[in-house]
C-alpha cells in the first residue's frame, strides 16, 4: 500500500466513512442539520500512520537528538526510549551527568570498549565462551561493555528474551552487567533467521510505540495502523483503514463523558467477581455458631447449619430452642436491635442495589443501540421505497437517515453517562449532572419515539427533536467533559 | 535439553567436583540422572550462623532453556531463615528470578545461597513469620535456626528445652515435624502453639 494513501487527518473526507458505522461520524454531520455549533469537538486531532510512516518518526526523533547532544545514532534510540521521546530532558540529563545518566538508561558509551574477561574466563583459553563452556571460537560478539560470548549463544539469548516478549530490554549475558543490547546489534545476530528476526521487529516496534507518548496501535484486530495524536483529553479518533472508533488516550471504546480512569474502574468491576462478594453479602448470613456461609434457599426461618448442626432463626439469629414459644418476638420492631449484624448486610445490599440501578441503565441502552442498527436498516429501506415509488428523491430523505444516527449519537453518550453518575460523589454537582442526564434521557427517548414512527410527513417536528436532543447532550458534555 | 545446556554442565559439574570445593567453600553437587536434568546440590553451614555445623541438601532441576533461563533450586532438608520458605524449601534470591545471567553457573548459584544463609535479607522476606521473628526477636531466631539445623542437617547444637516443648506435643500425638513448624511460628510458646494445633 503506497503510504502516502494512510495519512490522512480527521478532517479530510470524513463523513464518507460515517454511514458504515453509527458513533464514527464527526460531529460536522449534526451540526449541519442542527443548528448547534459545537464549540469544541469529540473527534481528537490526529493521523494514522503505516509502519514505514512510524519509522520516519523514529529517525526524526533520533535526529532531532543527535543534533543536540553527541551521541551515537543507536544508543539514542534507547535513551529516546527510556524516556517518553522526550529530548528536551535528555538533552538537560546529559549535561547534568553524563555517565550516571547513560548508566542509568542501561548505555555502556565508553569511546573505545576494551575487550573484558568475563568471571570464569581469565583462567581459560583464547576464543573462549564461558556460556556455552566451549572453546576456540575466532569470533566473540560483544556489546560496549566488552562482554564476549559466541554468536550461537548470543542467538539462543535472544530467542530465549524473545519467548518471554523482551526485544527491546535484552541485557547482556554477562551478571550484573546491564548494558542493553542495540536493535543493530541483535539484528547482525539473528540475520540469518528470517522468522526471528520477524518477531524481533514486531516486538521492537511495538516497544517503540508504546513509549510514545504521542503514538498508539489501532485497537482493530489485526490492523497494522498506528494513531498518532498530541491529544491530552480523552477524544475519539477513527481507523481510516478498519473504521475502528476508540478512546484516543485509553483505547477503550469511546467513553465522553466519564474519563479513562473512571471508565477503566467501571469495567473492571463489571467484569469481575467483585459484585459476587457483594451478592453472597446481601444474600446470605453467617452461622452464629460456627460461621459458615449460608444461603437462604425455602422459605422457612428455622436453619439448620449443615456444618454444626446449630438451629437458629434466619431472622434474629437466636437459638432455635428458645425460639419456639415467643417466635413472634421476631416480628416485632425494636428500637435497639441486639441484631447488630445486619447492618453490615444492609449496607451490603444497598450498594449492590446502586450498582444494579446504573449497570441496568448502561446496560439497557447498549441493547437499544443493537436494536436500533435495525432500525437504521429499516430507515434505509423505506427511503429506498419512497424514492422508487417517486415520492421525493434520495436527497429529500436523508433526514430521515440523519435522524437515526443523531439518536446513536445521543444514546451513546446517555449509556455512557451512567459510569460517570456512578463514580461521582454526592456534591451539587452530581445534582446538576443528573439534571441533565434526566434531560438528555427524556430527550432521547422522545426522539426514538418520532424516529421509529417517522413516515415522512412531520419533518419539522423530527427535527425539532433532534435539535434539542443534540443540544442536551453538547451542554452536558460542555459541562463535564471538555 | 539443547547441547549447550549440556555441554555446559558436564564442564560445570567437573569444575565444582574436580575444585574439592567441599574442603574449600563447602558446597558440592551430586549427578542424578544421566541427562543432567535434576541435580543434588549440598552446602555445608557457613561458620558463625546458625547454620555451622550442618549440611543442607538442595533440589537442582534445569530447564530446557538452560543457561538462558535460571536452574530451579530449592531446599530439600528443612531450615529456618527468612528468605527460605519453612514449608516447602522455596528460595527468594534475586539470580535465581529476574536476576539470572547466562555466564552464572551452578556454582555460583550455589556459593549465592551460601551468602545468603550468612546475611539474610529480612526485608524482603520469602517467610513472612521467620521474617518477623528475625526482626524481632533475633535471640529466638537463632535458637529455633540452630535447634532445625541440629533437628533436619545433623547439626550439633543441642536444645534441651525446645526438644522437651516438642516432645510434649508429640506426646499429645503431634507429629515432630509439625510440632517444630507450630512451636517455631509461634516463638516456642506451647500454649498459643496448642490452641494452635487443636482448634
Amino acid at each position: 500500500m503506497d503510504d502516502e494513501d494512510m495519512s490522512c487527518t480527521s478532517g479530510d473526507d470524513y463523513a464518507g466513512y460515517g454511514d458504515e458505522d453509527y458513533y464514527n461520524e464527526a460531529d460536522v454531520d449534526a451540526a449541519d442539520d442542527v443548528a448547534v455549533t459545537p464549540t469544541h469537538s469529540e473527534e481528537a486531532d490526529y493521523e494514522c500512520l503505516s509502519v514505514n510512516q512510524v519509522e520516519r518518526v523514529f529517525i526524526d526523533g533520533v535526529n532531532s537528538l543527535v543534533s543536540r547532544i553527541s551521541i551515537n545514532e543507536k544508543f539514542a534510540r534507547i535513551l529516546l526510549q527510556a524516556n517518553h521521546w522526550d529530548v528536551d530532558k535528555i538533552a538537560r540529563l546529559v549535561r547534568n551527568d553524563r555517565n550516571d545518566f547513560l548508566r542509568k538508561c542501561h548505555i555502556d558509551a565508553k569511546p573505545e570498549p576494551k575487550r573484558k574477561l568475563s568471571s570464569t574466563q581469565s583462567v581459560l583459553a583464547k576464543g573462549y565462551c564461558s556460556v556455552c563452556a566451549m572453546d576456540g571460537y575466532t569470533e566473540l560478539p560483544h556489546l560496549t561493555c566488552g562482554h564476549c560470548f559466541c554468536e550461537h549463544c548470543w542467538k539462543s539469548h535472544v530467542e530465549s528474551r524473545l519467548s518471554e516478549g523482551v526485544a527491546s530490554r535484552i541485557e547482556c549475558m554477562e551478571s550484573e552487567c546491564e548494558v542493553y543490547a542495540p536493535s543493530e546489534f541483535v539484528l547482525s545476530i539473528i540475520k540469518n533467521s528470517p522468522v526471528i528476526k520477524l518477531k524481533y521487529e514486531r516486538f521492537l516496534l511495538r516497544d517503540m510505540v508504546n513509549s510514545h507518548p504521542h503514538l498508539k496501535f489501532c485497537v482493530g484486530n489485526e490492523c497494522p495502523v498506528i494513531i498518532r495524536s498530541t491529544e491530552v483529553k480523552p477524544k475519539r479518533v477513527t481507523c481510516m483503514q478498519c473504521h475502528t472508533s476508540f478512546c484516543v488516550k485509553c483505547g477503550a471504546d469511546y467513553h465522553a463523558p466519564t474519563s479513562c480512569e473512571t471508565i477503566k474502574q467501571w469495567m473492571t468491576k463489571c467484569a469481575d467477581d467483585s459484585e459476587t462478594a457483594n451478592y453472597i453479602s446481601a444474600h446470605t448470613k453467617d452461622c452464629p455458631q460456627c460461621h459458615s456461609c449460608i444461603e437462604k434457599a425455602g422459605g422457612c426461618n428455622h436453619i439448620q447449619c449443615t456444618r454444626c448442626r446449630h438451629h437458629f432463626c434466619w431472622m434474629c439469629f437466636g437459638d432455635w430452642k428458645s425460639h419456639g414459644s415467643e417466635y413472634y418476638e421476631c416480628s416485632r420492631y425494636k428500637e435497639n436491635p441486639s441484631v447488630a449484624a445486619e447492618a453490615n448486610h444492609v449496607k451490603a445490599r444497598r450498594a449492590l442495589e446502586k450498582y444494579l440501578h446504573y449497570f441496568e441503565r448502561f446496560e439497557n441502552h447498549s441493547k437499544s443501540l443493537k436494536m436500533e442498527e435495525e432500525l437504521r436498516d429499516k430507515i434505509r429501506k423505506k427511503i429506498d421505497d419512497k424514492v422508487n415509488e417517486h415520492n421525493g428523491t434520495w436527497i429529500d430523505w436523508q433526514y430521515l437517515h440523519k435522524s437515526v444516527s443523531l439518536l446513536t449519537k445521543c444514546r451513546y453518550t446517555l449509556q455512557y453517562t451512567y459510569p460517570f453518575a456512578y463514580f461521582l460523589s454526592a456534591t451539587p454537582r452530581k445534582n446538576l449532572f443528573e439534571y441533565q442526564q434526566a434531560q438528555l434521557e427524556k430527550e432521547v427517548e422522545e426522539l426514538a419515539w418520532a424516529v421509529e414512527r417517522a413516515d415522512g410527513t412531520a419533518r419539522g417536528a423530527l427535527e425539532a427533536h433532534m435539535h434539542r436532543a443534540e443540544h442536551k447532550r453538547q451542554t452536558l458534555l460542555h459541562d463535564f467533559f471538555f | 535439553m539443547s547441547n549447550i545446556a549440556f555441554n555446559r554442565l558436564q564442564r560445570e559439574c567437573k569444575e565444582v567436583v574436580t575444585n574439592s570445593e567441599i574442603s574449600e567453600t563447602g558446597i558440592m553437587i551430586e549427578i542424578l540422572n544421566e541427562n543432567l536434568t535434576e541435580i543434588k546440590g549440598h552446602i555445608r553451614g557457613p561458620p558463625d550462623t546458625p547454620y555451622a555445623g550442618g549440611m543442607f541438601d538442595l533440589d537442582i532441576k534445569i530447564p530446557d532453556q538452560y543457561p538462558f533461563s535460571p536452574p530451579n533450586v530449592k531446599f530439600s532438608t528443612k531450615i529456618w531463615h527468612p528468605n527460605v520458605s519453612s514449608q516447602t524449601g522455596v528460595i527468594c534470591l534475586d539470580i535465581l528470578k529476574d536476576q539470572w545471567a547466562a555466564s552464572l553457573t551452578l556454582r555460583t548459584v550455589l556459593l549465592s545461597i551460601q551468602a545468603l544463609m550468612c546475611t539474610p535479607e529480612p526485608k524482603d522476606p520469602q517467610d513472612a513469620v521467620v521474617a518477623k521473628q528475625y526482626m524481632e526477636k533475633p535471640a529466638v531466631f537463632k535458637a529455633t535456626a540452630e535447634y532445625w539445623t541440629t533437628k533436619f542437617a545433623k547439626g550439633a547444637v543441642k536444645n534441651a528445652g525446645y526438644q522437651a516443648l516438642v516432645d510434649k506435643l508429640k506426646d499429645m500425638g503431634v507429629r515432630e515435624e509439625e510440632a517444630v513448624s507450630v512451636l517455631s511460628c509461634n516463638n516456642w510458646d506451647i500454649n498459643r502453639s496448642t490452641v494452635y494445633i487443636f482448634s
